[in-house]
C-alpha cells in the first residue's frame, strides 16, 4: 500500500506544481465561498423577514378588540416555517415554495393548490446555491484535473517505466484512485464546514453527517468513473470527451428526461383546471354564510329533530354558527380529498424522479441532499398538511364560538341593532386560541431512512465503478 | 544450468494478427543476446512477454526457470526493463525520478549511488538538479538507464537502449554492459545496431515477421563477425 501512496503523492505534487489545478482550485474555493455566503445571507434575511412579519401579524391579530368571531375567520393568519440549518447549503424545494403561507377560513392555503406543473421537487435548477454546485460543477472540475491521471502517463511513455517497476497495475490503479480521493477529500472540506456550521445551530450530527456523507459518495463516484475511463480508452483526449459527455448525459440530459417521465406518467392538472372543478363541487355544499341555504335542510331537519324543536330559534346554540362549522367541515374534507390527491401525484412525480436516480448520480445525490437538508418534496407537503390541520382547528374554534357563545337572534338582527351587535362580539381573550404554530423537522433518523434508497443508488455506481476498474486495471498493459 | 531467460515455442496472436510464431531462444546468466529484426518484427512483444503484460497464445516464456504465467510478481522483480522511448517525469529532476521509480520497486537508494549510476551513463552533473522537461533526448534515455541499473536486478530487459546516445555514449555504454555480464548479469537487449550488438552481444538472433530466422554466436574469444550478420539481416529483408 506504501506504493500506492506514493503513487499518489506524485500525482499530488504534480497537480501542487500545475497552475490549471491550482486555478481550478482558487475558482471553486471562490464560486463556493460566494454562494455559501450569498444563500446564508438570503436565508438569514428571509428568517428575519418572516420572524417580522409573523411577530406583526400575530400582533395585529390578537390585538384585535372585540369582534363577531365570523370576522375573525376571514381575518386570516400566517403560519411559517423556519428553514432547517442545513437550508443553507441546500434550500431544496423551499427556494420554489417558499416558506410561510397564509390561512383563512374557506380557503385552503394557497401554497396547497400551486401549479403541480412547476415541477418543485423536481430537481429543478433554482439559482446558483453550494449544493449545485457540488452537483454540477465540481464532477466538471474533478474531470478536467483527473482525466489524465494514467494517461497522462501513457501518453508520455512513463506508464511503461511505472509498470516496469515491479508493481502490479492494480496498485497502479489503487494509488491513483487514492490520488483522486484526496482532491474529492479536498473538494469537501466546504460543505464539511457548512455541516459543522448547521450542526452548530441545532442541526442534529447524523443528517450533517450524512450531508458530507452523500456529496462525499457522489464525488468518488466521479472520480471512480474518471479512472474507470482511463483504464478502458488509451487516448487523453478521447478519455476527455466520453468523460464530458457522460456528464452532459447524467448532470443535464437524465434529470430532464425524469421530470418529464414524471409529468407524463402522472399527468396532473394544472391549477386553473382543478381550479375550475373544485368550483364546481363546492357550488354543491352551499354557502355556509347562507344559514337558509336549501343545502343544509338535512342537517336542519335532522338538528331540529335531535333536540325535539320545532324551529332552529328554539335551538340551544346558535343555528347560524352550526351551519357555519358543518360547512367549513364539508368544505375542508373536499378540499382536502383535491389536496391530498394533488400531494399523492407530486410525490409519484418526485419518486419516479428519484427512480431516475439509477441512471443518473446527480439526480440520486440531489434527492439524498434535499431530503438530508429537511427541503424535500415530503416535508413541503407535512408542512402542508399541519398548517391546513391548524387552519381547520383555528376556524372550527370561531364557529364554536359563534355556536355556543352567540344568540340566533342577536345574530340575525345584528346590522339593524347596535345592541344586538354589541352582544354578539366575543371577547378578544377568547380567540386566543391560535397556536404559536412551528413546524418541527422530521427527526434526523426519519430523513436518513428517507435518503438511505438515493444514497444506495450512490453506492451501488461506485460498487459497479470499482469492478470496473478492477476488470480495466488487469487488461493494462504499457 | 538454469537460463536466465527462455521462450519455448512462444507465439503471441494480437488483434488477430499473429504477431509473433514459434520463436525459442535462451539466454544464460552472464550472457548478452541482441535481438535485431526490422521495424514491427516482434522485437518489442517478446521484451513484454518477459514480463507478463503480454500473454502468450501458444508456448511458454521463462525467468529464472519458472514460467512467467505462473510468477508474474517474481519475474517483473528479477528484471529491470528499460521500455522503448522510456519516459521519465518532465516536472521532476533526475533524482527525484530516480528516488521515485526506485521507490515503487521498493529499492531505497542513496544520493552518492544515484551519482555513481548518473556517472556511469555520463549525464552532466550539472543537469541532475534540473527538471527533467529540459533534457536533451539521449540525457533522458541516460537517465532512464541509470535507471535500470540502479534496479541492481540479475536480468535486464534493454528496448533499444542506444537510441538517441551519441557514439561516444554506445561505446562507453557497451563496455558498461559488458562489465554487468562479467559480474554474472544477463542481459536481453532490442537493437536496429547491428554493429554495436555485434561489438557487444555473446550471441545475436534475427527476427522477421515475427519468427526467429537466424541465430550468431560468436566464437570462443571472438566477436561476432558484423559482416555476416548484416549480410542475413539485408538478405532476409529482402525477401
Ligand atoms: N497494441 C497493439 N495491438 C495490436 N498489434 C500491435 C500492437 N502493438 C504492436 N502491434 C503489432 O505487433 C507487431 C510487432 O510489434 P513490435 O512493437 O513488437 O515491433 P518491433 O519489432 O519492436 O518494431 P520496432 O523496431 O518498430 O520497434 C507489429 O506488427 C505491430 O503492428
Ligand atoms: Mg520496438
Amino acid at each position: 500500500m506504501s506504493a500506492g501512496l506514493s503513487i499518489a503523492r506524485e500525482e499530488w505534487r504534480l497537480w501542487a506544481r500545475s497552475r490549471v489545478v491550482l486555478l481550478a482550485g482558487v475558482i471553486v474555493a471562490v464560486l463556493l465561498v460566494v454562494t455559501s455566503a450569498l444563500t446564508a445571507l438570503r436565508v438569514a434575511d428571509e428568517a428575519e423577514a418572516r420572524a417580522a412579519r409573523q411577530a406583526s401579524a400575530e400582533a395585529t391579530f390578537l390585538a384585535q378588540p372585540d369582534r363577531h368571531p365570523h370576522r375573525m375567520v376571514h381575518y386570516g393568519h400566517y403560519a411559517f416555517r423556519t428553514p432547517p440549518p442545513l437550508a443553507a447549503f441546500d434550500p431544496g424545494v423551499d427556494a420554489v415554495t417558499g416558506q410561510s403561507i397564509f390561512l383563512e377560513g374557506h380557503r385552503q392555503n394557497t401554497a396547497m393548490f400551486a401549479d403541480a406543473r412547476a415541477g418543485a421537487d423536481l430537481g429543478g435548477f433554482a439559482g446558483l446555491t453550494p449544493a449545485n454546485i457540488y452537483q454540477l460543477l465540481l464532477p466538471l472540475l474533478l474531470i478536467i484535473i483527473g482525466h489524465g491521471v494514467l494517461l497522462r502517463e501513457r501518453e508520455s511513455g512513463t506508464l511503461a517505466v511505472l509498470l516496469a517497476q515491479g508493481q502490479s497495475a492494480l496498485t497502479l490503479a489503487g494509488g491513483k484512485a487514492l490520488a483522486l480521493a484526496g482532491v474529492v477529500g479536498a473538494f469537501l472540506l466546504p460543505v464539511t464546514a457548512l455541516a459543522a456550521y448547521g450542526a452548530a445551530r441545532g442541526e442534529p450530527a447524523l443528517t450533517a453527517a450524512l450531508m458530507v456523507a452523500g456529496y462525499g459518495l457522489y464525488l468518488a463516484v466521479w472520480a471512480a468513473l474518471i479512472l474507470a475511463v482511463s483504464l478502458w480508452v488509451r487516448q487523453r483526449s478521447v478519455a476527455l470527451g466520453v468523460l464530458i459527455f457522460v456528464w452532459l448525459l447524467t448532470a443535464l440530459v437524465v434529470p430532464r428526461l425524469g421530470i418529464n417521465a414524471g409529468s407524463a406518467a402522472i399527468d396532473a392538472p394544472g391549477k386553473i383546471e382543478s381550479d375550475l372543478v373544485m368550483l364546481a363541487e363546492q357550488r354543491k355544499l352551499g354557502d355556509g354564510h347562507n344559514a337558509a341555504d336549501p343545502a343544509f335542510a338535512a342537517l336542519q331537519k335532522q338538528v331540529l329533530e335531535q333536540y325535539g324543536a320545532e324551529k332552529v330559534e328554539e335551538l340551544p346554540m346558535n343555528w347560524r354558527g352550526v351551519v357555519a362549522g358543518y360547512s367549513e367541515k364539508k368544505l375542508t374534507d373536499l378540499m382536502n380529498q383535491y389536496a391530498e390527491k394533488r400531494m399523492a401525484q407530486e410525490a409519484e412525480q418526485s419518486r419516479i424522479v428519484t427512480l431516475f436516480g439509477f441512471a443518473s448520480p446527480t439526480l440520486a445525490v440531489g434527492a439524498a441532499s434535499r431530503t438530508l437538508a429537511g427541503t424535500d418534496l415530503a416535508t413541503h407537503h407535512r408542512f402542508l398538511r399541519e398548517a391546513e390541520a391548524l387552519r381547520f382547528d383555528f376556524v372550527q374554534g370561531l364557529n364554536d364560538l359563534h355556536a355556543t357563545k352567540l344568540t340566533f337572534a342577536d345574530d340575525a338582527k345584528r346590522s339593524a341593532d347596535p345592541e344586538a351587535e354589541k352582544r354578539t362580539r366575543v371577547n378578544a381573550a377568547a380567540w386566543r386560541l391560535l397556536d404559536d404554530f412551528r413546524f418541527v423537522p422530521d427527526p434526523a433518523a426519519a430523513r436518513a431512512a428517507r435518503a438511505a434508497l438515493p444514497l444506495a443508488m450512490l453506492l451501488g455506481w461506485l460498487v459497479l465503478l470499482g469492478g470496473a476498474i478492477v476488470a480495466g486495471a488487469r487488461r493494462l498493459r504499457p | 544450468m538454469i537460463p536466465a531467460l527462455e521462450a519455448r515455442s512462444l507465439s503471441l496472436v494480437r488483434d488477430g494478427t499473429t504477431v509473433l510464431e514459434d520463436v525459442s531462444f535462451t539466454v544464460a546468466p552472464g550472457e548478452i543476446y541482441a535481438l535485431l529484426g526490422g521495424n514491427g518484427a516482434g522485437k518489442s512483444t517478446t521484451l513484454l512477454t518477459f514480463l507478463g503484460f503480454l500473454a502468450p497464445s501458444c508456448g511458454s516464456v521463462l525467468v529464472n526457470g519458472r514460467a512467467v504465467a505462473e510468477d508474474v510478481d517474481g519475474a517483473r522483480s528479477a528484471i529491470a526493463y528499460l521500455p522503448e522511448a522510456a519516459s521519465l517525469y518532465g516536472h521532476l529532476d533526475a533524482y527525484e525520478n530516480l528516488g521515485y521509480f526506485l521507490d515503487l520497486a521498493a529499492r531505497k537508494v542513496s544520493r552518492a549511488a544515484m551519482d555513481e549510476a548518473l556517472d556511469q551513463v555520463a549525464l552532466p552533473r550539472e543537469a541532475r538538479g534540473r527538471r527533467m522537461q529540459s533534457y536533451s533526448k539521449g540525457m533522458r534515455q541516460k537517465t532512464a538507464i541509470a535507471l535500470a541499473l540502479l534496479r541492481d536486478t540479475p536480468i535486464l530487459l534493454l528496448d533499444e537502449p542506444t537510441s538517441g546516445l551519441d557514439p561516444v555514449a554506445i561505446d562507453e555504454f557497451h563496455d558498461m554492459l559488458k562489465g554487468l555480464a562479467d559480474a554474472g548479469r544477463s542481459v536481453l537487449m532490442v537493437t536496429h545496431d547491428v554493429y554495436g550488438a555485434c561489438q557487444v552481444a555473446d550471441r545475436v538472433g534475427l527476427l522477421r515477421g515475427g519468427r526467429l530466422v537466424g541465430s550468431f554466436e560468436a566464437a570462443a574469444g571472438e566477436r561476432i563477425d558484423t559482416e555476416t550478420v548484416h549480410a542475413a539481416f539485408a538478405a532476409r529483408e529482402a525477401a
